[in-house]
């Protein structure tokens, strides 16, 4: 699809680094602050979609290509399994919070929920990446 | 490590599908993707060996209970694993290891395998958590990936007939699971706890006899969440279809696979949840309704596939009517009937395959007179067909008599003969299909057809072989049955072994 | 009578009209999408407490004061979870939508139907 109008391409550019940033920080302060992995990963594809829509699949596809997304989207996943399986080689049961856990309201804290978020950030950011690049050019080969 | 088999038996196939995709990326660089099948039909046997390795234990009367992140339950998740489950998970283990070395050669011919092996994964890894789980809201969760995993394997051939087929199957399965979530939010709101041993010692405490109208608002908002998923009468219309446009091995997997988890999860909410015996005459009900109306639709089809999604509904009939009755003898029926179901409605859909891997139609106008070229799945059709009308030797005779008996002896005897009218309908049909591929007279384009390949024809004799024995030897099939029939009624013992000393 | 149960069942209601009545794919899908929102809200609706404040542990609201006074963060937990679920059934059927309109040009689901019996 094509881009836009030279305002959304320079809004977009502009924003861009901001919207990512805003979706890294509700990831990493899953634990503290409202929102987490799934949250968090919406916003990161919000910004992505921002620079789809602003300057045409070719370009997005560029920057992050679908198959960067669909590797990234299997290890967000594998990182999230592995650490559950760390409670098993651990000796305790599966998915428990065996790693030293801080101070309640530090940022560096409650063990392995960090892990756990990160893995479903990426996961999620990476698949609505994956199923929006093909919705969004899905009549594209009828032109070629 | 292997005191933690049942997380395994569900963390294995799921890692396996994240791991699908990359192997299948690195693979088709190297252009070895044999590499890809046989890794998953690896991970397929390995899960059946982990059921096989808690088989003993359980079968000797302990509860297996593990807990995730070591919580104790109510307040975090368990896994709980009795007779009843440990039957469903064989069943559905087997199955899928079945179906993953048909697929080796079935699946020759299409593109985008990367995609199929990693949802084949997904929907195990999510069958094995739906029977394994001790959570409610687990339940629920894994019952949508496994409804999500199907809707995209129906539409796998992206032709039209399969994306319709797959638009209705979506449409209604999300009806049912909304359902489901709503009856769960009640359940939540009465009694607090999301554990199914924690549910059903609150809800024996409010008391069953008589119910309270909340609690059969509940039942019956559970009831039809569920009966959407197994195609009882009213709601099955997108069976067919669905059956007819997903590819052959994943049929297998449906009939097998997903009916008897849907089978397990209305046994589940009825029996140790809501500790109720006195819903056996709705049971009945619809179990014949369903019987009768499967069997005669599926007198009328013209395609092979639909008649057998036709007899699948009118199976699913059988096992309802059989634990509706309410005894210990109709109990056991019905669980051994879930049993042969499996066994041999993925026996005749994987010979469907096999006929449509060579030929290329299943449509009974065009077929005729294979029996010539494909002696072996001829046979091992006419088995398949035999063992599902109920004749003699083999295993549908032994689940289907238990049934005749326990339903007069609880004094319903018109049921007992609406089930003996229904098999030979059964029987009528089938035969008809029998006649109308394998003998007769052969059309001219047929004449160079080859026999099925080595890798189809093994579990299709796999299955065939236990259809005989479990026939000729029916006290074998009840020795399979007893411990899930236990627990059905222990609701005292599971709710003792999961929370622990109340 | 809390007013949030009457809004969730009156979106329920005009969820499952709006899936059986229309005929246009995206508007079955909106129905479904209403009917599953009204169901989340009925979800969450059921774990407030009176006067009750957001359940988060911090400097000012130790975990005691949480404990007694804060709502019920379960549900919410589990609608996330749901919330999830509905986003990937959404996504398929929209594509499934995109094959329709690319078979048929039109998306009215009587004149496309044609598997019977």
């Amino acid at each position: 699809m094509a881009g836009m109008t030279i305002i959304v391409k320079t809004a977009s550019r502009l924003l861009f680094p901001f919207v990512l940033l805003f979706g890294i920080y509700i990831i990493l302060h899953g634990h503290l602050t409202p929102g987490g992995g799934f949250p968090g990963g919406v916003v990161i594809v919000a910004a992505i979609v921002m620079l789809l829509l602003g300057y045409g699949a070719d370009a997005a596809k560029a920057k992050f290509s679908p198959l960067q997304a669909s590797v990234s989207e299997n290890i967000g996943s594998l990182i999230l399994v592995a650490t559950g399986l760390l409670g098993l080689f651990l000796g305790f049961n599966f998915m428990k919070n065996a790693i030293p856990l801080g101070t309640t309201g530090n940022l560096y804290s409650s063990g392995i929920l960090i892990p756990l978020n990160i893995g479903v950030g990426i996961k999620v950011a990476a698949g609505l990446a994956v199923i929006l690049y093909a919705m969004l050019t899905a009549f594209e080969e009828e032109k070629k | 490590m292997i005191e933690a088999a049942p997380i395994l038996a569900i963390i294995i196939p799921l890692m396996g599908s994240f791991l699908t995709p990359l192997i299948s990326i690195l693979t088709k660089r190297y252009k070895k993707e044999r590499i890809r099948d046989l890794f998953v039909v690896a991970i397929t046997i390995v899960t059946l060996l982990l059921v096989l390795y808690m088989l003993p234990t359980v079968w000797n009367g302990n509860i297996i209970v593990y807990r995730l992140g070591n919580w104790t339950p109510p307040w975090g998740i368990c896994l709980a694993i009795d007779g009843l489950n440990i039957l469903v998970a064989l069943i559905v283990s087997g199955i899928a290891a079945l179906v993953s070395i048909y697929s080796l050669m079935y699946m020759k011919n299409d593109t985008g395998l990367g995609k199929y092996y990693t949802l084949l994964l997904l929907i195990l890894a999510s069958m094995m958590g739906v029977t394994l789980t001790g959570d409610f809201f687990n339940m629920f969760v894994f019952f949508e990936i496994m409804s999500t995993a199907a809707y995209a394997l129906v539409a796998f051939r992206r032709n039209w007939d399969s994306i319709e087929a797959s638009i209705k199957y979506m449409v209604m399965g999300s009806l049912g699971a909304s359902l489901f979530l709503l009856g769960i939010s009640f359940i939540y709101n009465l009694v607090g706890s999301l554990n199914i041993a924690d549910i059903a010692q609150k809800i024996s405490i409010i008391g069953t006899n008589p119910m309270p109208l909340v609690l059969i608002l509940i039942l019956a908002l559970l009831m039809t969440g569920l009966s959407i998923k197994i195609a009882m009468v009213p709601f099955h219309a997108w069976m067919p279809d669905a059956y007819q446009a997903a590819p052959s091995a994943v049929v297998a997997l449906f009939a097998a696979g997903t009916t008897t988890v849907g089978v397990y999860m209305m046994l589940r909410v009825v029996y140790t949840l809501f500790g109720v015996a006195a819903l056996g005459a709705m049971l009945i009900v619809l179990g014949s309704v369903t019987m009768v109306v499967g069997a005669l639709m599926a007198l009328v089809q013209r395609d092979l596939k639909r008649l057998l999604a036709y007899s699948g509904i009118s199976q699913v009939g059988y096992i309802l009517l059989g634990v509706g009755f309410g005894t210990a003898l109709g109990i056991e029926g019905g669980l051994f009937h879930l049993l042969n179901n499996a066994i041999y409605k993925a026996l005749l859909f994987m010979c469907a395959g096999a006929i449509l891997y060579r030929v290329g139609t299943t449509n009974l106008d065009e077929l005729g007179g294979l029996s010539k070229n494909m002696p072996i799945t001829a046979c091992l059709f006419t088995i398949g067909a035999l063992a599902i009308s109920g004749v003699p030797p083999f295993n549908g005779f032994a689940s289907k008599w238990t049934i005749y008996i326990a339903g007069i002896q609880a004094g319903k005897a018109f049921f007992t003969l609406l089930a003996i009218i229904v098999s030979v309908l059964t029987l009528a049909y089938l035969l008809k299909a029998v006649n109308a591929i394998f003998l007769g007279q052969r059309p001219k384009r047929f004449e160079n057809v080859k026999e099925a390949p080595m890798t189809m024809l093994f579990p299709m004799m796999l299955l065939a072989v236990l259809c005989i024995v479990l026939g000729v030897l029916p006290s074998l099939g009840i020795d399979i049955v007893t411990p899930a029939y236990n627990a059905l009624v222990n609701q005292h013992g599971y709710i003792h072994a999961v929370l622990g000393g109340i | 009578m809390n007013v949030d149960y009457i809004v969730a069942m009156l979106m329920i209601s005009f969820g499952l009209y709006c899936l059986l009545i229309k005929r246009n794919l995206i508007k079955m899908v909106i129905g479904l999408e209403i009917l599953t929102f009204g169901i989340h809200l009925f979800l969450i609706s059921m774990g407030y407490r009176e006067g009750g404040i957001a359940p988060i542990v911090t400097g000012t609201n130790p975990a005691s004061v949480v404990a007694t006074l804060g709502v019920d963060p379960l549900p919410q937990a589990l609608v996330l979870t749901s919330i999830v679920i509905d986003v990937c059934v959404t996504a398929m059927l929209l594509s499934l939508a995109i094959y329709a309109y690319k078979y048929h040009k039109t998306l009215d689901m009587s004149e496309i139907r044609r598997l019977k019996g």
